[in-house]
């Protein structure tokens, strides 16, 4: 039934299809700026697209043609979908207006824009259809179209061979990803009318649960090929690696979360996911997240890192998933609600901040031509701005406050502590150990980050390259604009949980607004959500003071607990930060002031009295994060040859040379042997191939027989 | 391992009451040749021609020494005509050029942050300078500390006659202080080169690199030397007055 | 580690062959009959060799110090006014001093460098490449060792003649292009600079670029000599007494042992006998030095670990010896007593018995420490283990002093060739095996023990006589002097004129043989551990510059 809102939908596809034409016919020069204005374009109408339901709550649909076979093809932006789709919209829009700013500031002239620009909006279009195709059928099959130009994208303007593996091995993992959903959806719709979304979930609800559970395991090790889940995320580090720099934003911001999106939607939506599949889960999400950190902070090449860190992001996301499931299956509602918005809040903080560190990354690499952070250095003087809102990335991906990494890490540690109300004792061992690991993976990320900021910006040049852009570029408005929004994300939640909260309700039952944002400084003793003994005690101690005055939802962050501690934590992140503010402002003032009459003067860096810092005595970065591989040796298991050279005897050695070869975990467990496995199959099943003709006849011959003989009844 | 802690207890207290009182014990200055009078010509010549150094002049009936030249080396007091010697040690004094004008001020009178360096040192004049920090003389309890950064310190501390692969570190560590700065020059050769002299690879003394505020003469003097400069450094002790070869000559 | 092992008593003559210098003698000039013969002048050698061919050099060296166990003491090269001399100084245990004499012409430039079967000459060679100019063939490293290539040009060469030590200041510069000679090439490698303004505390003047990937040192490189004063250049034509103020004071934590070698290398010359007396108080001073310095250097290792109590206890011992030296000596470090011909005072006998009072308290407290550092666990955890030197790595660096003892590299001056006093007295010399610093701390303690043991049997056996006997100036030769100086064999080798001044003084220190092993304990630990190898390698950077 098309309703006015619809309207969005058919314009969305009406600018991809104009942008994919404008950009075949404007050719190479030209195409950045049709990028650059269509894709803005059709970015708002993606915003626009998902803002009414997000605001009304109001889902809506358009339905297409019917097909022989496959039945009614419908469009349906509901609760789940809007809120990724309103996440693709904002990065499709700094997305599109970053390619053309980098590619001008680049001064690239013979870039192939025009073939970027067709598959750019393909993507967009085929991505909007995953996000609102309400059966099936045309699910799956733009599902195949992303993974199809995702390959193409990655490969259209590739040099070197392994980028050209890179995209091979992950077309050929989409493909099995596929596969398995494919095979999932049809289990789920064995006893279905047709196969829409609503026919699909009820039949879902009449299967036994070792289909259930079939179709767990295949959707969701299916959507975690796309996720970047463990044991199938080995294609993304590679792939991350290989693609091209104005396509990469895209590959991190947008369709990493299609993978969370079929997670949610096969296992929130279609079906209810067991109680033993969130374990597992949580328990994938967690060993995902440190094997993600773990790569991520020993790295020293700034595209790898980030992908290792995508995938980390990609772990703790679906850990708050997995609690999702498992507080449903208990029918704690709360928590529930409390995991699936920290997830999905998670999700919306990873997609800005990544895109916004991807995009400053390709700055880097086009201002120096280097990624390797052992070569890098003293950027924050060469580019100045780049340098602030890389830092900005930086903090908020290291979960620092105000940025809005903190609120979405904070709120899954709560929710792994929630675990409390739950009744099982060995079901809260498993959320200890995971919350362990999620901190862990939390403290290691800081290192990474540190790393990453510290010896590209900070300290002297360590690599013998010219600086190749100029100090103003790196600082246009698409990233400023990210950076700015991971403020707003970090200071603003209680605005931010309220929307998500039409995504949470539906599928978890509660309200995540009624259970963590009070309207705090409104809040009389009569008024029913608050209990009236804990609005005394905080009103006694002046914690109310701003009532009437400060905004009635409060900006109050606030998690409450059982009947015997009312409040588990209460804290506001927008007043922190205009107090920080405050403060940092007072402390300038007053420092400028006493210090007015005093000269500040600018020496030389003092390293112990020798006549120059040479480049290769400042520290790099691996050296940096040594001490992380040597503790965590047990898990690289690296293997290190040493060469010698020397003349004359031990005493003079003249080189040593170190080679370091680690092969990836997941390699080692899972890929090593599957492949040595499915090698050994194929050599024993090579033997039949002798190429003698009788062999062959042969063949035939004992099929034929096998054949009558199964079919003698009949 | 807890019996440290009363192992350290049982050995009780060994600071010395200086600057609150003298210090006595046997053993803590070497002493110096002082200015002496002699009954003949001949034998003031005899005393001021035993130092190989030509730290004593004679005149007259009287000889005068110079202490930033005195190398301790105790030949005037085995001479046929012995030097009086004193066992003071409070012996630091102003160079006749002085960096700045005034000592350190006020603020730093109870928290010294000290630099020392050791430009081509011999080790007695360094290792006096660490004593400071042992139970005898302990430093601490006067707010005098020793930082590893230049970056941090008041006060320069430079030990040896400046030898020419340390010229550039010395000037870069004094370089990197904060402007409120002193120097002081710890040992005879740190005035004036000492035994090593003026050569192509030794600067004759600090103050052929750097300002000198404050000279402490001795090979080595002794920790309650060093300490007397230091609080000298802050105000907190005067100079003593010495009779200078140019004063008492007619 | 368990029991406290006591050290291993070692007999009188380990450490070479039980030959004489006759069997050497024979057995030299049997099998270099080519290429050495006897040189008549003794130069103040026990045996004293003229090679012939230069392209010998190698294999003679390596045919004493590998076959015949001889370390080497030093190479002393010498400017006369026809010829380059090269003296190659051996000891040969229990025996004398050997020596293997090069004479070049002075247009030669090059000699055959040893270094590649005499590992121990290493950094000797450098010296004489950096100060004199002369090129050692197939040497790998020579070249920005005593002046520093980043500042000096190339080419000055001031220990030569025509070089004069009082030129106006030389012109300075720092080299834009200079790069370190870098070994690691990890990709993440970086050689982290530590010094020479050593942030660590309060510590002499010296350099190491620690490459490393991030953990451990992979390799230390140690850049000295900056704080060298060029004491051998400023020396010649100076009289006996101004280089005898020179040698003392060049590195006077062990001045007294300097001054001594000094003085016995100008009693050698002059053929003056000292007096018995002088000799026993010699050995007295000599021990006393010993003791105070191996005092301080347990401050030290206690200090690098942080145990503030015992670094703190230690440091007393330390001063209380510092100022029983004061009042018996007249100086806190014991500096002016040496003369040529004997001790510059007397002492009397209430002196001597206030000083074993000391030394005595000293020495008790010494044991009580030990004992208590022996039970302290997270001290010797830092200790054990670490900066291991292996007992081949020390034979074949030339490991001296209590560094080569605790690595089983047992050579000690007092007994291998017992000079003032040592050969009529009974002590032992501690040895270790284990080569790290627990064993260097071990080593120090048993040391300081004798000292004491030492210095009362010394004071036992004085007899009343005089304490000098006039040493007089103007008798040309020259002759080498040596000392077991608290950190190992110091040698002084001097050649007086005829108008008795100084032509040539060479000081061969046991920091500066040691120095060249230090990398081997430095590396492969991590950085955590590189002050505590640092002080308990315990040497003297000045002591090695001069």
């Amino acid at each position: 039934m098309a309703s006015l809102s619809g309207i969005w939908l058919v314009l969305i596809f009406a600018t991809c299809a104009a942008g994919i034409l404008l950009s075949a016919l404007f050719g190479r020069r030209r195409a950045p700026l049709v990028v650059a204005i269509v894709g803005v374009l059709a970015s708002v109408f993606i915003v626009l697209a998902s803002a009414t339901v997000l605001i009304n709550g109001q889902s809506y649909s358009v339905s297409l043609w019917m097909l022989d076979g496959f039945g009614q093809f419908t469009l349906r932006v509901d609760a789940l979908s809007s809120v990724f789709l309103a996440v693709a919209g904002i990065v499709y829009f700094s997305i599109s207006l970053f390619v053309r700013n980098f590619l001008k500031d680049r001064r690239a002239v013979d870039y192939p824009a025009h073939r970027f620009g067709i598959l750019y909006f393909a993507l967009m279009a085929s991505v909007v259809l995953i996000l609102v195709a309400s059966d099936a059928p045309l699910f799956l099959i733009s599902w195949e179209c992303m993974s199809i130009l995702c390959f193409l994208l990655i490969n259209y303007d590739v040099q070197e061979q392994s980028d050209k593996m890179a995209g091979y091995i992950m077309l050929a993992m989409s493909e099995a990803g596929f596969l398995a959903v494919v095979i999932a959806f049809l289990i789920l719709g064995r006893n279905a009318a047709d196969l829409s979304f609503a026919a699909l979930a009820a039949s879902a609800g009449t299967l036994s649960p070792g289909a259930l559970w079939g179709a767990f395991l295949l959707g969701f090790f299916g959507f975690g090929v796309k996720a970047g889940l463990v044991p199938v995320n080995f294609w993304l580090p590679r792939s991350y690696t290989a693609a091209p720099p104005v396509f990469i934003p895209v590959f991190a911001g947008i369709t990493l979360n299609l993978g969370f999106y079929g997670i949610l939607r096969l296992n929130g939506d279609l079906m209810h996911a067991s109680y033993g599949a969130g374990v597992l889960a949580l328990i994938v999400g967690s060993i995902t997240a440190i094997v993600g950190i773990l790569y991520a902070t020993t790295d020293s090449d700034m595209k790898t890192m980030l992908a290792h860190s995508s995938i980390e992001n990609a772990g703790i996301i679906v850990a708050g998933l997995g609690a999702f499931f498992i507080f449903r299956a208990w029918g704690e509602w709360v928590g529930a609600a409390l995991a699936l918005a920290a997830a999905l809040y998670h999700m919306v903080n990873h997609s800005i901040y990544k895109t916004l560190l991807f995009q400053g990354t390709a700055y880097v690499e086009a201002a120096t031509g280097t990624r390797d952070m052992n070569r890098l250095g003293g950027l924050s003087h060469l580019l100045p701005g780049l340098s602030a809102i890389f830092l900005v990335g930086c903090l908020a991906i290291s979960a620092v406050p105000p940025f809005n990494g903190f609120v979405s890490e904070w709120m899954t540690l709560q929710v792994m502590l929630r675990s409390a109300v739950l009744p099982s004792t060995s079901i809260k061992i498993v959320f200890a150990l995971c919350g362990a690991i999620l901190a862990l993976t939390a403290a290691l990320a800081v290192t990474c980050f540190v790393k990453a900021y510290a010896m590209n910006f900070l300290g002297i040049r360590r690599g013998a390259w010219e600086p190749q852009l100029q100090a103003r570029a790196g600082t246009r408005f698409p990233l400023v604009f990210l950076a700015v929004i991971c403020l707003l994300l970090g200071i603003l939640p209680t605005y931010i949980l309220p929307v998500l909260n039409r995504t949470v309700e539906p599928l978890a039952g509660a309200s995540i607004t009624t259970a963590v944002v009070q309207p705090f400084f409104t809040a009389t003793p009569d008024n029913g959500q608050l209990p009236p003994a804990f609005l005394h005690e905080f009103h006694n101690i002046g914690a109310q003071s701003g009532r009437g005055l400060l905004p009635g939802r409060g900006l109050v962050v606030m998690l409450r607990g059982l009947e015997a501690n009312p409040v588990i934590f209460a804290g506001s992140p927008f007043y922190s930060f205009v107090a920080l503010v405050i403060l940092v402002v007072l402390a300038w003032f007053v420092v400028t002031r006493l210090t007015r009459r005093r000269a500040v003067a600018r020496r030389p860096l003092w390293a112990g009295g020798i006549p120059r810092l040479l480049p290769q005595m400042s520290y790099t970065a691996t050296g940096f994060s040594n001490p992380v591989r040597v503790i965590f040796q047990a898990i690289f298991q690296p293997n290190i040859t040493e060469d010698t050279r020397q003349t004359v005897a031990v005493h003079f050695r003249t080189a040593i040379h170190r080679q370091r070869e680690e092969t990836h975990i997941v390699d080692r467990i899972f890929l090593e042997p599957v492949g040595a496995a499915v090698r050994s199959v194929a050599n024993f099943l090579a033997g039949m191939h002798h190429g003698r003709l009788n062999a062959y006849v042969t063949y035939v011959l004992a099929f034929l027989l096998l054949i009558l003989f199964l079919y003698r009844g009949t | 391992m807890s019996f440290w802690f009363w192992h350290g207890l049982r050995y009780g207290i060994r600071s010395t009451r200086y600057p609150a009182a003298m210090e006595s014990a046997p053993g803590v200055s070497p002493g110096r040749p002082i200015n002496t009078d002699f009954s003949s010509l001949e034998e003031a010549q005899l005393a001021a021609a035993s130092c190989p150094v030509g730290a004593i002049i004679a005149h007259g009936h009287s000889t005068f020494v110079d202490p930033g030249k005195c190398i301790h080396c105790q030949r005037c007091q085995l001479s046929a005509s012995p030097m009086h010697w004193d066992s003071g040690y409070e012996w630091t004094r102003r160079p006749a050029k002085p960096g700045e004008a005034e000592m350190l001020p006020a603020p730093f009178a109870k928290s010294l942050h000290i630099m020392v360096v050791d430009a081509g040192d011999c080790g007695a004049c360094l290792h006096e300078v660490k004593q400071l920090n042992n139970p005898f003389y302990n430093m601490h309890r006067l707010g005098f500390f020793f930082t590893a950064t230049p970056r941090a310190a008041d006060l320069l501390l430079v030990v040896g006659p400046v030898s020419e692969n340390m010229r550039g570190p010395l000037l870069k560590t004094w370089e990197a202080m904060p402007t409120t700065r002193r120097v002081m020059a710890v040992g005879s050769c740190a005035i004036n080169g000492g035994v090593f002299g003026k050569s192509f690879m030794c600067a004759g003394g600090v103050s052929s690199v750097l300002p000198v505020d404050l000279e402490v003469p001795g090979n080595p003097p002794p920790p309650l030397a060093v300490l007397h400069g230091l609080l000298v450094a802050t105000r907190r002790q005067p100079l003593k007055k010495v009779e200078s070869i140019t004063e008492g000559r007619p | 580690m368990g029991a406290h092992s006591s050290p291993i008593h070692e007999s009188e003559n380990r450490g070479g062959d039980k030959t004489s210098l006759a069997d050497l003698a024979a057995a030299l000039q049997g099998r270099f009959v080519d290429d050495i013969s006897p040189n008549p002048v003794k130069d103040g050698f026990a045996l004293s060799y003229l090679l012939m061919q230069p392209s010998s050099l190698p294999t003679v060296c390596s045919f004493l110090f590998w076959d015949r166990g001889c370390p080497l003491g030093g190479i002393i090269a010498e400017e006369q006014s026809d010829q380059w001399q090269l003296h190659y100084v051996f000891l040969l245990p229990a025996s004398g001093w050997i020596e293997i004499l090069l004479s070049l012409p002075l247009s030669a430039t090059t000699v055959p460098s040893v270094v590649a079967e005499v590992h121990a000459a290493d950094w000797h060679e450098r010296e004489i490449e950096d100060l004199f100019g002369i090129q050692f063939e197939k040497h790998p490293r020579l070249g920005d060792f005593v002046l520093h290539d980043q500042i000096w040009h190339e080419g000055i060469d001031p220990m030569r003649k025509s070089f004069s030590a009082d030129q106006p200041q030389l012109e300075r510069r720092v080299d834009p292009d200079w790069q370190p000679t870098l070994v690691v090439s990890d990709p993440g490698s970086f050689a982290m600079p530590v010094g020479p303004v050593y942030e660590g505390g309060i510590g002499e003047s010296l350099h190491f670029l620690l490459e490393t990937v991030g953990e451990d040192v992979v390799r230390a490189i140690p850049r000295l000599f900056y704080n060298y004063r060029a004491v051998e250049k400023i020396a010649e034509g100076k009289t006996v007494t101004e280089v005898l103020l020179l040698a003392e004071r060049f590195s006077a934590t062990s001045a007294f042992a300097h001054s001594l070698a000094f003085c016995q290398a100008v009693e050698d010359v002059c053929s003056v006998e000292v007096p018995e007396r002088a000799r026993l108080l010699r050995v007295v001073l000599c021990e006393l030095e010993r003791q105070r310095h191996h005092a301080g250097a347990i401050a030290a290792i206690c200090t690098s670990t942080a145990l503030a109590v015992p670094a703190a206890h230690a440091a007393i011992i330390e001063e209380e010896l510092l100022r029983a030296s004061c009042v018996f000596a007249g100086h806190r470090y014991l500096f002016g007593l040496n003369r040529p011909g004997g001790l510059s005072r007397d002492f009397d006998v209430s002196d001597c018995e206030s000083l074993l009072l000391a030394v005595d308290n000293a020495e008790k407290q010494l044991r009580i420490l030990d004992r208590r550092l022996h039970f302290s666990s997270s001290f010797l955890d830092r200790l054990e283990d670490v900066g291991v030197v292996t007992g081949e790595n020390a034979r074949d660096l030339n490991l001296v002093g209590p560094i080569g003892r605790a690595s089983g590299q047992y050579c000690d001056l007092r007994k291998a060739c017992p000079y003032t006093g040592y050969e009529q007295l009974a002590f032992e010399v501690p040895c270790e095996t284990e080569g790290d610093g627990y064993a260097r701390l071990r080593v120090l303690f048993a040391e300081a023990t004798q000292s004491a043991k030492l210095m009362h049997e010394a004071i036992g056996a004085l007899e009343t006589g005089p304490v000098r006997v006039p040493c007089e100036e103007g008798c040309p030769g020259a002759a080498l002097g040596w000392t077991e100086a608290p950190r190992g064999a110091a040698l002084h080798w001097v050649r007086l004129d005829e108008k008795g001044l100084v032509e040539r003084y060479r000081a061969m220190t046991p920091s500066f043989n040691n120095w060249l092993g230090f990398h081997v304990a430095a590396e492969n630990f991590a950085f955590q551990d590189f002050p505590i190898i640092l002080a308990t390698w315990g040497l003297s950077a000045t002591e090695c510059d001069r």
